[in-house]
């Protein structure tokens, strides 16, 4: 079962990105459990944990929101590209968040990511899905945390 | 007992237990293992305690903190005035350490936490008599 | 202690042969100055003695010379002079040699003697003055004075003869008593020197010694040393000494460097420690503790036990750039000397996995009995009741879930949750505790909590709904647990043989969930709610018969929350009751009717009532209103209080009531209904609730 100090890793890994990459912390909003389909975003970044603990964690937001963030990372290449290159970023700073606080009980596959089709989440059996909104700015994305 | 050595050669220990519970001060009673320990007086607060005290000169003394009336921490500072050679062993539900320290520092010379067992008694005993 | 007593003697024994070899040295020095002194004293002695040895013999020449010229009549004039010349040198001479101390003295007294003898018969010759010839012109003759002076020189030369030999001898004799002594002298002068050598000799082969053990002493000291330093190194406690001022001492266990994230110890205060790892309050306690080792008083072994750093609870690097919770215990022990104590040695050792182990056990026991509870309270109800709960507890918890993912920026939008949140898991406790089921309120008891605790927060962000979530995630699991265990139960019980065996005990009585079951639910809730709060009361129902099917779940909602709140506020103890003239044992009344069209629900209790002021007074002072509010409320208006989100008349918070939600869940649900809610009280009397409900249509069921 997901313990807080876990939860709280993997969300400090996505807020940090924001205060580091745009020198604008993210914050986050009241978190939830998911029910059904989860709702993705226009970019997802995912990663999958294997080993003592199973699970996946993704980042997923809406282009708009990624726009701005390149725009005050100062980039000026808004391409589809670039999109999931940013998207790939986040979850790879979460992964290396996760790496440093929990070491080897967790094995972390490199980040994928997803534009537009729909991922293939392999969500691990009787593990729910944690829901926690990230707000930037006036955008809101969404951190997704399912991990045995 | 094999803690009570050489019991001919002294005089025995007069022993006063001091607790608001009839259950605790006849468990005291009851499973202190010494030949030559001998309960002098039980009291139930610290004013009965201190009287009791004054009349039976005791050696050790087991005290609780918590208690009606006079409470063990009152009890040992006047119990030290009174009799500054008595050996106090306190017996209490430990809550919080800061009052433990402080019937420490009254001059209670050791504390055994609720609940305990005969042989943590006796220990006890031991190390401050014998 | 033993080292350092070998190690005094060593000085000791070294500085002693060093103050000897001073003391040997200068006394050869002192003596061999001496000896040399009087060496060279003899040797000049020896000189002089031994040209005297040749005077006696010269003085006989010369006077022969003089004879023999006397007899030639040549001239006499040198030899006469030589031969004073000798004899006045022979005076000087011998006057020295007399002064010379430790001669032999016969041999001296003799030649004194003799010498002496020499002077009536050389000074004759020796004073004479003039012309020993007369002279003529072809010839020379003595003169008449040169007669006299030729009868004097001739005595003086036989007396010398006949006397030289002896006087040599005697003078010979003293120049080789001399050279005895002398050689006496150097002799002693030798040995003292051989002596002083071999002594010097001696004391410096013992130096060296005493210099090799010293070094020996020192290789070993300095090895132990080493040991010692490995030792601190490698220890996985932290150790250092306290001095009486609680400054660390200048020696520490390496160990404390992961520990408490510095270098150097050396000097640091115990508070600077650890002001920041420990509450001001249990700093200030463990000061004492350990002050209490400075005293005579306290026996260390019967102190553990009060410790107030037994277990301490840190933040430290987990090597890899992040933090994780560690446990530190500090073990404190006295260091005496022979003047009492002289240091506090303080031992700290990282306990984590101890701490994680004993709090796992504990928790599998928890949960051991908690499942335990859970089967025996299961046993006891209706599987029905149970599937029932399930359902509205599996809803309330997708309520709590859709309240929470309604988007919230702000303390206002966060704020606003915590009231939907408190009301939904108050309804569901209730609903829990009446069941038994243990294990589920005490879940959701503790997510009141935490919903409580954010309540009186100034700022809430998401993070603060983090360990919530987390809390409904594990209830979730555990009400899916409940129900598999549930679905289980079920079958068994459908399989089992005797269907007298399940109707014997009330609650086993598998039935539809209708008012008949409700009844027994309030029983059972009753029995216990008075179990627990230590009151005595009886529960009479009328008439749940005639409630319709869509309005039992309210009913029962409601029902649950004012049975609750009687036990817990309403009825008194029975000494209360005692001293208000009332009879033992509280009343508590539900009647259930049809009115016109619709129904109304009736629950009484006999027990305080409720005081107008107290209730206006508690609003005032859960900010529900003002206090301006409050003066202007009449006593209708002072009741309805009770009806108000957060309030609570109880401060304490128990499973039961005094959570700030109750009334307000009851009266919700009634306006749901299209009802209407009235209290009316006569305190110290009674409460008297009245609910009026609409003709039920049964599509309605919810």
């Amino acid at each position: 079962m997901l313990r807080e100090e876990e939860l709280k890793t993997f969300v400090d890994g996505t807020t940090r990105y924001f205060e580091v990459a745009a020198q604008q912390p993210a914050t986050i909003g009241s978190p939830y459990l998911l029910e059904g389909e989860p709702a993705m975003h226009d970019y997802t970044g995912m990663i999958n944990i294997t080993g003592k603990r199973e699970g996946v964690v993704y980042f997923t937001a809406p282009r708009a929101m990624l726009t701005v963030l390149l725009m005050k990372m100062q980039e000026s290449d808004f391409s589809h590209e670039s999109m999931r290159d940013l998207v790939g970023e986040v979850a790879n700073t979460i992964s290396g968040n996760a790496r440093r606080d929990f070491g080897h009980d967790f094995v972390i596959s490199v980040p994928s990511v997803f534009a537009g089709e729909k991922p293939q989440i392999s969500q691990p059996a009787g593990a729910r899905a944690f829901v926690i909104p990230i707000h930037w700015r006036s955008h809101s994305a969404k951190l997704v945390v399912s991990l045995t | 007992m094999e803690t009570a050595k050489d019991t001919s050669a002294r005089r025995p220990v007069k022993l006063l237990i001091v607790d608001d519970s009839n259950i605790v001060r006849r468990r005291i009673e009851r499973s202190q293992q010494f030949d030559d320990l001998e309960v002098v007086g039980t009291a139930a607060n610290g004013i009965e305690a201190l009287e009791l005290a004054r009349r039976t000169d005791p050696d050790l003394v087991t005290m609780d903190l918590t208690m009606p009336q006079m409470d063990g921490i009152e009890c040992i500072t006047q119990l030290v005035k009174l009799k500054p050679e008595v050996r106090i062993l306190v017996i209490s539900a430990l809550s919080d350490k800061a009052t433990a320290v402080e019937a420490m520092e009254r001059g209670a010379n050791g504390f055994l936490d609720k609940p305990f067992t005969d042989r943590q008694l006796n220990e006890a005993i031991a190390e401050l008599m014998y | 202690m033993l080292l350092s007593g070998v190690d005094r003697n060593r000085r000791l024994l070294t500085a002693a042969a060093g103050f000897l070899l001073a003391a040997v040295m200068g006394l050869v020095l002192i003596i061999g100055f001496r000896l040399a002194t009087q060496i060279r004293g003899n040797v000049g002695t020896l000189q002089r003695a031994s040209e005297l040895e040749t005077y006696p013999s010269v003085v006989s020449q010369q006077l022969t010379a003089l004879r023999e010229r006397l007899d030639t009549l040549e001239y006499t004039g040198h030899v006469h002079a030589e031969l004073a010349e000798s004899v006045r040198g022979f005076d000087r001479d011998f006057a020295a040699l007399e002064r010379e101390h430790d001669l032999d003295p016969a041999a001296m007294h003799a030649a004194t003697a003799l010498w002496h003898s020499y002077t009536p018969v050389l000074t004759p010759v020796l004073a004479y003055h003039g012309e020993p010839y007369s002279d003529t012109a072809t010839n020379s003759s003595l003169s008449r004075s040169g007669r006299v002076f030729y009868a004097h020189v001739r005595r003086a030369e036989l007396f010398a003869q006949a006397n030289a030999a002896a006087l040599h001898r005697q003078l010979a004799a003293v120049s080789a008593s001399l050279q005895a002594r002398t050689a006496a002298a150097a002799s002693r002068l030798r040995w003292l020197l051989s002596g002083g050598v071999l002594a010097v000799l001696l004391l410096g082969l013992a130096a060296a010694y005493l210099q090799l053990a010293r070094a020996r002493g020192e290789r070993a000291a300095r090895e132990a040393q080493e040991q010692t330093r490995d030792i601190l190194a490698t220890v996985r406690e932290g150790f250092f000494l306290l001095d009486a001022d609680y400054r660390i001492g200048a020696v520490w266990s390496k160990a404390l460097t992961h520990m408490f994230g510095r270098e150097n110890f050396a000097g640091l205060s115990f508070e600077e420690l650890l002001r920041d790892k420990v509450p001001p309050e249990t700093l200030a306690t463990a000061t004492k503790f350990i002050k209490l080792l400075w005293g005579e008083r306290a026996h260390e072994n019967l102190m553990k036990s009060i410790n107030p750093l037994g277990q301490l609870e840190v933040s430290m690097d987990n090597g890899r750039g992040g933090k994780e919770t560690r446990y530190l215990q500090f073990d404190f022990h006295r260091v005496t000397g022979p003047k009492g104590v002289k240091h506090v040695l303080c031992a700290v050792g990282d306990i984590t996995s101890s701490v994680l182990l004993s709090r796992e056990l504990h928790e599998a026991q928890e949960n051991a009995h908690s499942q335990l509870d859970m089967m025996v309270s299961m046993l006891h109800s209706d599987p029905l009741q149970i599937g029932t709960f399930l359902d509205s507890a599996s809803a309330g918890l997708k309520h709590i879930n859709a309240i929470l993912k309604e988007p919230a920026r702000s303390h206002a939008e966060f704020s606003k949750k915590l009231a939907g949140l408190a009301r939904e898991l108050h309804a569901m406790k209730g609903e829990a505790s009446a069941l038994n089921l243990m294990s589920i309120a005490q879940r959701v008891h503790h997510l009141e909590d935490m919903v409580a605790q954010l309540k009186g927060r100034s700022e809430l962000t998401g993070n603060d709904f983090l360990p919530m979530v987390l809390k409904l995630d594990e209830l979730l699991a555990h009400l899916r647990g409940v129900r598999e265990m549930t679905l289980r139960l079920t079958a068994l019980r459908d399989n089992a043989p005797s269907p007298e065996a399940t109707l014997s005990t009330p609650a086993l009585r598998i039935g539809s969930s209708g008012p008949e079951e409700l009844a027994a639910t309030l029983h059972s809730l009753a029995r216990k709610l008075a179990q627990d709060h230590g009151k005595e009361f009886s529960l009479t129902v009328n008439g749940l018969a005639d409630c319709p099917r869509s309005y039992l779940s309210t009913v029962k909602d409601c029902l649950i929350q004012m049975l609750r709140n009687s036990a817990v506020h309403g009825i008194e103890t029975n000494e209360v009751r005692r001293a208000g003239s009332k009879a033992a044992g509280g009343q508590v009344r539900v009647d259930f009717r049809r009115a016109g069209a619709g129904y109304e629900l009736l629950f009484e209790d006999d027990g305080a009532g409720l005081s107008p002021e107290t209730l206006k007074e508690a609003a005032v002072r859960k900010n529900i209103i003002t206090a301006e509010q409050a003066a202007q409320l009449d006593n209708r208006a002072a009741l309805a209080l009770i009806f108000k989100p957060g309030f609570s008349t109880r401060s304490e918070v128990s499973m039961d009531a005094g959570r700030g939600t109750g009334m307000d869940v009851v009266a919700k649900a009634v306006y749901g209904l299209g009802g209407k809610i009235g209290v009316s009280t006569n305190p110290g009397r009674f409460t008297r609730f009245k609910i009026a409900l609409p003709a039920a249509s049964e599509t309605a069921v919810a």
